[in-house]
């Protein structure tokens, strides 16, 4: 095990775990329920955890791609169901995800939105075409360190820790109405999806296959699923609370996302605020390019194309096609003029709709000694993840309901 | 495993990934054929790659996506080019004999050579 | 015989329009008055850029503009509400912008407990 490149591996997933999604859903949590969900982001952390785990090791394994693996296992007519609605998922949330990072970069230049979008695609685009896989990875990752100023931000405004510790235990906050308890429990069917969003699976897979992981990477995998991730939703935890504390009580209930950024604005003045604006840039800017190549790793791997950024361009023509495809797609979804929050909105919903069959085939896959050999899930990998497969699908039901009464969690 | 012993054509044969003799990867088994009479055994007569091939795999419906996205290309590689069938099939010759590089070669004329790293 | 189905349509159709449909844009637009005064608050600390200042106005009054077109009852007390938000300038005081704001929350308070 490299040292360096367990360290790099494990900033990159702290850098690379808000998005969009996550950053609009954890600002709204704090301001109207206060520190009441984030056990809820706790909870949802260790489930991508687990399944992050067992895509890497898979991957690390059979040598083999998750959608590649899951065709064989499932059959065509089932692979081409989850393809389906995993292409449609992503394409969503990738549009979202350039919606934000466009909105974030009109915030920081003044410059037109439907301009930045255009030319964040041209950049987005570029940048795939030029770096090296695991530079692709790094750039964004670590720039999106940037993000930390959220949790020093929480630190500078001296909030209510033994809340906040509370806030880690699983609750229902007392005295709610009905409408304000369908609103809770939308929150957390919607923190859930953005905190267990499929294309981060997908990315990561493939991802290890990208990078050549072998048997000796599998503790790297173990490290930096949980690490990594674990680290990186405390920066979810942190927006919420400085949400509970700076917006709850101003009656604000951000409904840009740009108010984010008035958490680091408000002890830090100004640099605080660039610096949490460059986080969420190139966080949310990391989200639309691992939800553009997941979507076509999934495409390529489901037809047997070559694949892979690992390769030139031009060494995986059908692979390059898709993926510039997918972002011109995701473009065209933004130029329409639809709002972002619209589009998160509906991020959310059709990934949890998607999740059980996202992650029922992992779970079989890493479960089959025919693949996985002596690497097979072990006792406690099972347990959590029919657990957390339970859990998901019992949200997948609940989602459209809660969607249509509680107006999107808008009560 | 080799190409003439009895094999399991879901869990061992279909989709899984074709590498040829120069180590490039060719696609996915997306589909078999097979000759036999009734009465008597069924033999693997050809290997059958390309989305055109899930015809018989999937609702005629599906596949209107499928023609969508992947178009209906098959490809015919003979049991006879098969070297071993393992966790992947491998073939005794290099893919372009059939062919199955040739829908990369045109996407590759979309594509600038040049940008990257 | 068709009186049943005619009530319920009828039922169906009064719950779409009125207060109660309209009390997810009254909040909405609380929050971004809200939300607007908190950056003015700040920008006149010092703290945030012109840029963003400006950026966030923007999209502050778009939000705004587009939660005002969607009431059903747009000359209700909550619409009168909403349209002085938008006829407040962008730098307008933070302390005139919650008056707005709170009056919303007390609209919103009052149709939540009904």
């Amino acid at each position: 095990m490299n040292p360096l490149e367990l360290t790099l591996g494990i900033m990159t997933a702290v850098g690379g775990f808000v998005d969009i999604s996550e950053l609009v859903f954890a600002a709204k949590a704090g301001s109207q329920f206060g520190y009441a969900l984030i056990w809820v982001f706790a909870f949802s952390t260790i489930g991508i955890i687990v399944f992050s785990e067992m895509s890497g090791r898979v991957a690390a394994v059979a040598k083999q791609p998750v959608f590649n693996l899951m065709r064989h296992r499932l059959g065509l007519k089932l692979g081409l169901i989850t393809l389906a609605a995993s292409i449609v998922s992503n394409l969503i949330t990738c549009a979202a995800e350039l919606g934000g990072v466009s909105l974030i970069l009109n915030y920081l230049t003044g410059a037109p939105y439907m301009l930045m979008a255009i030319v964040m695609t041209a950049a987005l685009i570029a940048s795939i075409w030029v770096l090296p896989f695991k530079w692709i990875e790094r750039v964004y990752g670590l720039l999106g360190l940037f993000m930390i100023i959220f949790a020093a931000a929480l630190i500078a405004i001296h909030p209510p820790w033994d809340k906040i510790a509370g806030g880690f235990v699983p609750q229902i906050p007392h005295g709610l109405s009905t409408k304000e308890l369908l609103v809770f429990a939308y929150f957390v069917v919607a923190i859930i999806s953005a905190v267990m969003f499929p294309y981060e699976v997908y990315f990561y897979s493939s991802g290890g296959i990208e990078e050549e992981w072998g048997l000796k990477d599998l503790l790297t995998n173990r490290i930096t699923s949980i690490v990594g991730m674990g680290l990186g939703s405390l920066l979810g935890i942190a927006i919420l609370s400085s949400s509970a504390q700076l917006f709850g009580p101003a009656n604000v209930s951000p409904e840009i996302p740009g108010t984010a950024a008035l958490e680091a604005a408000i002890p830090f003045g100004k640099w605080g605020l660039i610096v949490a604006l460059l986080g969420m840039f190139f966080a949310v800017a990391g989200a639309a390019v691992e939800t553009c190549l997941a979507n076509a790793y999934s495409i390529a791997q489901f037809f047997g194309w070559i694949w892979g950024r690992h390769k030139k361009p031009w060494e995986a023509p059908r692979f390059t096609l898709t993926w510039v495809a997918l972002f011109l797609l995701a473009l065209a979804i933004v130029l329409t003029g639809v709002d972002v929050m619209v589009l998160v909105e509906f991020a959310i919903l059709f990934s949890i709709l998607v999740l059980p069959l996202t992650y029922l085939p992992l779970l079989l896959l890493s479960g089959d000694r025919k693949y996985m050999g002596q690497y097979v899930n072990g006792s406690t990998a099972k347990t959590l993840g029919w657990l957390y497969f339970g859990v998901i699908t019992l949200a997948a039901i609940a989602a459209l309901p809660l969607y249509f009464l509680t107006s999107g969690g808008n009560g | 495993m080799t190409p003439d012993s009895r094999i399991k054509l879901v869990s061992e044969l279909l989709d899984l990934p074709l590498y040829d003799t120069d180590g490039l990867y060719c696609g996915v088994v997306d589909d078999v054929e097979l000759e036999g009479k009734p009465g008597k055994d069924l033999k693997l007569k050809a290997l059958l790659i390309g989305p055109g091939a899930y015809v018989g795999r999937m609702p005629s419906w599906a596949m209107v996506l499928v023609r969508l996205v992947a178009g209906e290309r098959v490809t015919r590689v003979p049991m006879d080019q098969v070297s071993s069938i393992g966790p992947a099939i491998h073939l005794k010759c290099p893919g372009r004999n059939y062919g199955l590089h040739r829908s990369e070669d045109r996407a590759r004329a979309w594509i600038p050579h040049t940008g990257a790293l | 015989m068709l009186r049943k189905p005619l009530l319920l349509a009828l039922m169906v159709a009064g719950c779409s329009k009125g207060p109660q449909a309209d009390l997810q844009y009254i909040e909405q637009a609380r929050s971004l008055g809200a939300e607007w005064a908190l950056v003015n608050e700040q920008a006149s600390q010092g703290k945030l850029t012109k840029t963003y200042v400006s950026s966030m106005h923007e999209w502050l009054r778009d939000q705004l503009q587009s939660s005002a077109t969607s009431l059903t009852q747009p000359n209700s007390r909550y619409g009168e509400e909403i349209r002085a938000l938008l006829q407040q300038p962008d730098d307008a005081l933070p302390e005139q912008l919650r008056v707005h704001s709170n009056a919303l929350k007390q609209i919103e308070d009052q149709l939540e407990s009904a």
